[in-house]
Formats: C-alpha cells, structure tokens, sequence
C-alpha cells in the first residue's frame, strides 16, 4: 500500500463520516418536526374549531407527541390470522423509507445537501411514486375489504395526480433549466423577481393541489376516509406500525412543503427586492428563511384540513384530469414560449 | 358552485322580499377561477382560530350549576327539630316515573306518622324532579351536586341518612333558603284547601289547627307506605 492509496482511503472515510453525520442530523430534525407537526396540527386545528387541542401532557400539551409515540411503542401489535404477514410487516417500513429517501436530495440550505444529484426532482416524484407500493401492500396485505378499498383509491388518486404534479414543475426546471435542486434555487436568486411563484403561479397552484392529493391529505384523503372506510389502508395495522404508516404520511408532508419551498418560494433565499429595501435581512441565515417557508407551507396544509370536507370520489378524478392536467400542460406551453422569446430576444 | 346571489328588499308593509338574481357570466367565472367560496371558508376558518376557545377543562376549571339544577337528592333537615322536614306522605313515591323512591313508616308514641326508612335507587332516578314539585313540605329536594360517580351500585342507594347528609353538605344555609323560596316552593305556601279537605301538614300546623286526629284501629299500628 502506498502513501497516495492511503490519503485517499482517509479522504473516503472522512467523506463517509461526513455524509452519515448529516444523514443524522436530517432525521434527527426531520423525525422531531414530525413528532411536532402532529401537535400543532392538532393544536392549529383544534383552535379553528374554538377548542383547546392537547393540552394535558406537560404544559400547554407541549410533551403530547412524546407519549404519543410511547404508547404505540409499548401497544399490542395486533395482525390479522388471515393477512400475509412478510407484506404485512414489509408494508409500513416501504413507506417509510420511500418518504425518507426523498429527504437526500433537498438542500436545506446552500450547500446542505446529503447528496446532491442532477436528477433531484426526478428523484422525488419516484420516491413518492414509489410511497404509494406501502399504502397498496398494506391494503393488500391486511385481507380487510376496508384496506383494500382504501388501497385501490390510493393507486387510482396517486396515478391520477402524479400527472399533473410532474407537469406542474415543468415550468419551473424550464425556467431554472435543471433538475438539481440547489441549481433551482440559484435561479430563482438570478431571476429578478426572486421567486418562480409569481411567474409559475398556476404550476404553484397545480403543484400545491396534487401535492395535497399526493400526500393523502384532506381535501384528498379517500384512501384513509375514516367516514366511510374506518381508517382506509391502515384500518388493520396497530401498535408501531400504524405510527410508522402516520410518520410516512408527515415525512411525505414535509418533503412536498420542501419542494415547494425550494421550486416556488426561492428556498433559502429572500428576493432581491426585500433584501434592497430591508439590508439587514441579509445576515440572517438561510437555513431560518427555509424553515419559515417552510411552516407556512405546513400551516397551509392544516388550515385546509380545517376548512374543506372531503371530495367524492368522482370530483377527485374530474379535477385531476379535467381541471388540473389540461392547466399545467398550458401552463407548460406558456412557460417554453415565453422562454424561448426572452432568450432569443436577449443574444 | 351556485352561481345566484339574494337580494332582500324589505318595504313598507313589512313584508320580506326575497329575489334570486342570476350573477353575470364573468362573475361567475371569476368566482370559480379564484374559489371565492374555499378562500371565504378559509377566511372564516382563519378568523375562528383567534377567537377564545369554548372548551373548558373540567377537572381543573367547574362549572357552576346554574339556578334549579337537578343534581343529587337530598331529604331537608329542618332548622327547628334537626329532623328531615319528610312527614312519610309518599307522594313523591306515589309520582315518581321510574318507581325509586321507597319509603317505610310506622306509628309512633303519639299516634303520629313516622318515617322509618326513605330511600332512592339513584341509578334508577331520571332526573324528572317530580318528587319536589310534588312535595308539599319542600323535603325532598334536587341539590347542584352532580358529581358522585363511584364503582359500587351500593354507593348509589341513598338512605334517609345519606340523604339528610347531602342536605348539610351541598344545601346548608342561605343557598338551601333561597332555593327552597325560588324553586322547591312548596305548593302549601301558595295554594289553601279548603278546611273540610283532609291534607298534609307539618306538626306544626297540626298543633295550631283544631283538628282532632282521627284514632287509628290497632290492626293499622304499622301503616306502609311503598310503591313496591
């Protein structure tokens, strides 16, 4: 072994140690804002319908998530006698990981990035493609009709908006001309409004409705209608696994409220007119503006769960493919040629 | 989406006219397009959240009663003999719905009624308050208390010395005053009978009143008065 194998082998290790040192502290801070988002869902939600939310563990509540997850650590872990029980066990852990994958390729500030790829936005949408095999193997699994209808209205909703999900950030790796992620924000920084929302505003619109219908939230939660079908997919799951279903569904939260963050709202970055009009802003950091965007985001999603009932099952497909595809295909027309004008106009 | 918008005209007479006028094609586009009725939703959703909430924690925050509660039972122990007001008529027994109440008497030295036992199954009680209108001394009352959960059916069979209890632990004083003035009036105070009527009365009016009792035979020295 020679000196230059062996400066290379340390220069592994270290960039090895580094990556998983990240890899930690992304879960770390991604699985404590899910414990919390919970909270403050309940807790957002319970104040727009005049209650108080948790309130009992700790002051204000403040410990709920806690007990929460130490109770469905120590529950029973009930499984049917006649589901198929390696699908059944493998179901809940597929769609965790899926959720968290994504979380490798989302700058959460300049720089902080497990891994940054070219392909990251590509890279999300399969992943969330790939979440839903969790929800379908678990219906499927369970052996319980209300599963399995709960798991046939995931696939057919997830496949419808998709669609309209990939197409609506069309405009904006138009706009930036690149899948990375950090190379879209950088973008964002050299347009001069600042922000793809205001340009993109109907790709905004149309990624924030098939977002919420991606993630399986109300107004878009067939899959886990407790109304009509108990709990949906997970009607059959208990204990840990049931809480690993919940922390998919928050991660996928997370990552969708990221990517709009990131792909709408300028990531990290403030526009370049606030900064001229507010300098000061400047010395705060970027990981601060990303977080803050990034609770909006998730307020967002509370505060609809809040107002709207669930749609039918038939206006759910007639907006996805009548309203919301047709609208992100022009949006699509509209941002090439509006490029291809400006950029012929500037050489 | 409905497309139509009301418009109230009130003239003279008083009379409320309601009209539909149908909104014009752009205003209804424009209503789809910026989904006026899920952003008015959202603003009443909004406008909610900082509102006070209504939730009161009931373990740490009660809630008075209000006035004329029906709550748990309670026999009135007069002021004067220390004794419950209950003169062992059995009306309330006679009235109540749900046939809880018992109530045993006997004869006594002076050939008066007395009140051997008077109980109430509460499980079986519905609240109705029939036995306190029906009263006509005002002895048997609905106090404010309300909470007496316990894990035991015996806990909830009240005899004439849990009852009398209640009285001297939730009723006692002004309160039990101003209640039995404003809710359990008893109907003596208000309505007379004519004097050839044979009614109820307290021993006190007995004495005043010169109305001879009429002697009771021997066969009848243990008088029963049940609903069972």
């Amino acid at each position: 072994m020679n000196i230059g194998s062996a400066i290379e082998l340390k220069g592994l290790l270290w960039d090895i140690g580094v990556i998983i040192f990240k890899i930690a502290i992304v879960l770390a801070a991604v699985m404590g804002h899910v414990a919390y988002a919970t909270y403050f869902e309940r807790k957002v939600i319970a104040r727009m319908q005049m209650r108080l939310g948790p309130m009992i563990v700790g002051p204000y509540g403040i410990l709920q998530p806690i007990a929460d997850g130490i109770k469905s650590f120590f529950k029973e872990d009930i499984i049917p006698a006649n589901a198929d029980k390696p699908i059944f066990f493998m179901a809940p852990v597929f769609g965790l990981m899926a959720a968290l994958t994504t979380l490798a390729v989302i700058p959460f500030y300049d720089g902080f990035i497990i891994s940054n790829i070219n392909i990251g936005l590509l890279f999300i949408f399969a992943m969330s493609s790939l979440g839903v095999y969790g929800i379908i193997l678990a219906g499927w699994a369970s052996n319980s009709k209300y599963s399995f209808l709960g798991s046939l209205r995931c696939s057919a909703q997830v496949i419808s908006y998709e669609v309209s999900l990939g197409l609506s950030l069309v405009g904006v790796m138009l706009m930036a001309g690149s899948l990375n992620l950090t190379d879209i924000v950088h973008a964002q920084q050299r347009y001069p409004g600042g922000l793809y929302i205001i340009p993109q505003f109907i790709g905004f619109f149309t990624f924030v409705v098939s977002a919420i219908a991606e993630t399986n939230r109300t107004p878009f939660d067939l899959p886990e209608a407790e109304t009509e079908l108990v709990a949906g997919f997970f009607t059959e799951y208990s204990g840990m696994r049931f809480a690993l279903f919940f922390m998919a569904e928050y991660t996928g939260m997370i990552v969708m409220s990221s990517v709009a963050v990131l792909c709408y709202l300028g990531g990290w970055t403030l526009p370049p007119f606030i900064l001229k009009l507010l300098p000061f802003l400047a010395a705060v950091p970027g990981i601060v503006w990303f977080v803050l965007k990034l609770y909006a985001c998730i307020f967002f999603y509370y505060w609809i769960r809040a107002t709207l009932p669930r749609y039918r099952y038939d206006q759910l497909m007639s907006i996805g493919w009548k309203v919301l595809i047709p609208l992100s295909l022009v949006n699509v027309v509209i941002t090439a040629l509006m490029k291809l004008w400006f950029t012929n106009s500037h050489v | 989406m409905d497309a139509t918008e009301e418009i109230i005209v009130s003239n003279d007479t008083g009379v409320k006219v309601v009209s539909r006028k149908e909104i014009g094609f752009f205003a209804s586009l424009l209503r789809r397009v910026f989904f006026l009725e899920i952003l008015q939703g959202m603003k009443l959703t909004l406008t909610t959240a900082f509102k006070k909430p209504v939730t009161q924690q009931y373990p740490k925050e009660k809630r008075q009663a209000k006035q004329g509660f029906r709550g748990l039972h309670a026999l009135v122990r007069d002021p004067a003999t220390g004794k419950a007001k209950c003169v062992g008529c059995g009306l309330c027994a006679a009235i109540c719905p749900s046939r809880c109440i018992n109530i045993f008497t006997s004869e006594g030295d002076n050939h008066e009624k007395v009140v051997d036992r008077y109980e109430i199954e509460l499980l079986r009680c519905l609240y109705c308050s029939f036995c306190v209108e029906a009263c006509p001394f005002g002895a048997v009352v609905l106090t404010e208390h309300y909470e007496y959960s316990d894990y035991s059916r015996e806990a909830f069979f009240m005899t004439k010395d849990t009852l009398l209890d209640n009285w001297d632990k939730y009723m006692e004083g002004p309160k039990g005053r101003y209640y039995l003035e404003h809710f359990w009036r008893p109907k003596l105070e208000d309505f007379c009978t004519p004097h050839e009527q044979a009614i109820f009365k307290p021993k006190a009016a007995i004495t005043s009143e010169p109305l001879s009792p009429v002697p009771i035979t021997a066969t009848g020295t243990a008088g029963e008065v049940s609903n069972e």
